[in-house]
């Protein structure tokens, strides 16, 4: 019997609208995906069924489940001068190195005589260090948890009135979503009375709106 | 590799010309795609697509020198929430009295969602009526969707329906962030947070219910 010659194909795969396809998807993934700044803390919220979303510029303040308070603040040149008005009133010197520093440094919740201490460790060790959460005890007259969101206040309406007296000089249109709010995120496990005292600070601060942070549930039903 | 090299043709030509050998124009590009899908499954991976969502939250300021008078809100037939621990809500219609009678319920769409909206039935009503009346309306008439939106407001205000909500100290965020919830969903326009917590007539009612 004759053998059946196959004729022989050339075994080369063109790869490239492949590669076209992953460079495209590469690409997309890393224009859209934003970087997590590293947390002292992972809170888990509760959910609810709101559509809202976060704003773009926020106060966070996260509360733990053993009601520890952090602080962070995502414009970090509001931030700098916040932590500058804070040093100053109580009364501790911080170089502009410092500032920065504290400027790119993340959620953190320490007292404000350790943070200086704390900003000259490096990345590694931060993660080390057992944060106690900014203290917000008002036994002793106004705690510090207080100074922050007062300074944070002033300087988030600053900043806006700023942006604002910018974008008319320059006639561009005024985006006022950049607005700087008060975010609380809080594990949803946390004792609701450790939520409400942190809140109760920020009252005392004259800061009235806040944004719950929770996560997404299905619509609601009633049935 | 996902190519194979074949053999170039230099060499075994007729008549002994020389020819330049023929380079390949293929280019490997495993490495490449290699890199690309590395890349890919990376940012897949880390990405994060949704971003949280936010529950809007106004708190009143606290009472000063002039108003640390003003009292809870007394309601003849109103609902009050009492949060505890264990994920535990107990609801009475009314003002308490030592007769009162505490009703367990859960968090659940049979539990609080039914008990708020059946309460709510009025005022869910008359927004829907609206709401029905808004979808009606042209894109462009701004002075009708003006005043659909002030009756919006109008109702809510009329509306005699009210909420308060109590927790003690075993209560979690996640409850009262649930409470929140579901007083958005059955639309109830006026609800309390009494900062206070717990009367201890209700706690000792409370305590009656677990024996």
């Amino acid at each position: 019997m004759p053998k059946v010659k196959m004729p022989r194909s050339n075994p080369i795969l063109d790869m490239t609208p492949m590669v076209d396809l992953a460079f495209l998807l590469v690409t997309f993934f890393m224009l859209t995906s934003s970087f997590k700044s590293p947390e002292p803390v992972v809170v888990d919220p509760p959910t609810s069924t709101t559509k809202t979303e976060i704003p773009k510029q926020v106060f966070m303040i996260t509360v733990d489940n053993q009601g520890r308070a952090f602080i962070d603040l995502t414009n970090a040149a509001v931030k700098s001068r916040v932590f500058e008005k804070v040093c100053n009133r109580s009364g501790i010197k911080v170089d502009s190195l410092t500032v920065k520093k504290f400027a790119g440094s993340g959620a953190i919740g320490l007292k404000i005589s350790e943070i200086p201490q704390y900003l000259e460790l490096g990345a590694n060790e931060r993660t080390k260090v057992n944060q106690t959460g900014v203290p917000y005890d008002t036994t002793g007259g106004k705690s510090e948890l207080y100074w922050w969101a007062y300074y944070a206040r002033l300087e988030a309406h600053a900043d806006f009135k700023a942006r604002e007296e910018e974008a008319k000089t320059r006639k561009f249109p005024f985006d006022k979503s950049n607005y700087i709010q008060f975010s609380v995120k809080a594990a949803a496990n946390a004792k609701y009375d450790a939520v409400k005292n942190v809140i109760q600070v920020f009252r005392d601060a004259k800061v009235k709106q806040f944004q719950m942070i929770t996560g997404l549930e299905a619509e609601p039903s009633f049935k | 590799m996902a190519q194979i090299q074949e053999s170039g043709g230099g060499g075994h030509g007729k008549g002994g010309k020389k020819r330049a050998k023929k380079q390949s124009t293929h280019v490997d590009m495993t490495p490449m795609v290699d890199l690309a899908f590395l890349l890919l499954t990376f940012f897949v991976l880390t990405s994060t697509f949704s971003k949280p969502k936010v529950l809007r939250m106004i708190f009143p300021e606290k009472l000063d020198e002039k108003t640390k008078d003003i009292k809870a809100p007394t309601v003849k037939d109103g609902i009050t929430l009492l949060l505890t621990a264990k994920d535990k809500i107990y609801y009475y219609r009314g003002s308490l009295k030592p007769t009162t009678e505490l009703i367990p319920i859960d968090y659940t769409r049979t539990g609080l969602r039914k008990v708020l909206v059946d309460y709510n039935k009025d005022l869910r009503e008359k927004l829907q009526n609206i709401q029905e009346r808004l979808n009606k309306l042209d894109e462009k008439d701004t002075a009708a969707k003006r005043k659909l939106d002030d009756e919006v407001l109008q109702v809510q205000t009329a509306s005699k329906q009210i909420v308060l909500v109590k927790n003690d100290e075993g209560a979690t965020y996640r409850n009262m962030i649930d409470v929140m919830d579901e007083f958005m969903i059955a639309q109830i326009a006026k609800y309390f947070v009494i900062d206070e917590g717990l009367a201890k007539l209700e706690k000792d009612l409370i305590k009656k219910q677990g024996n």
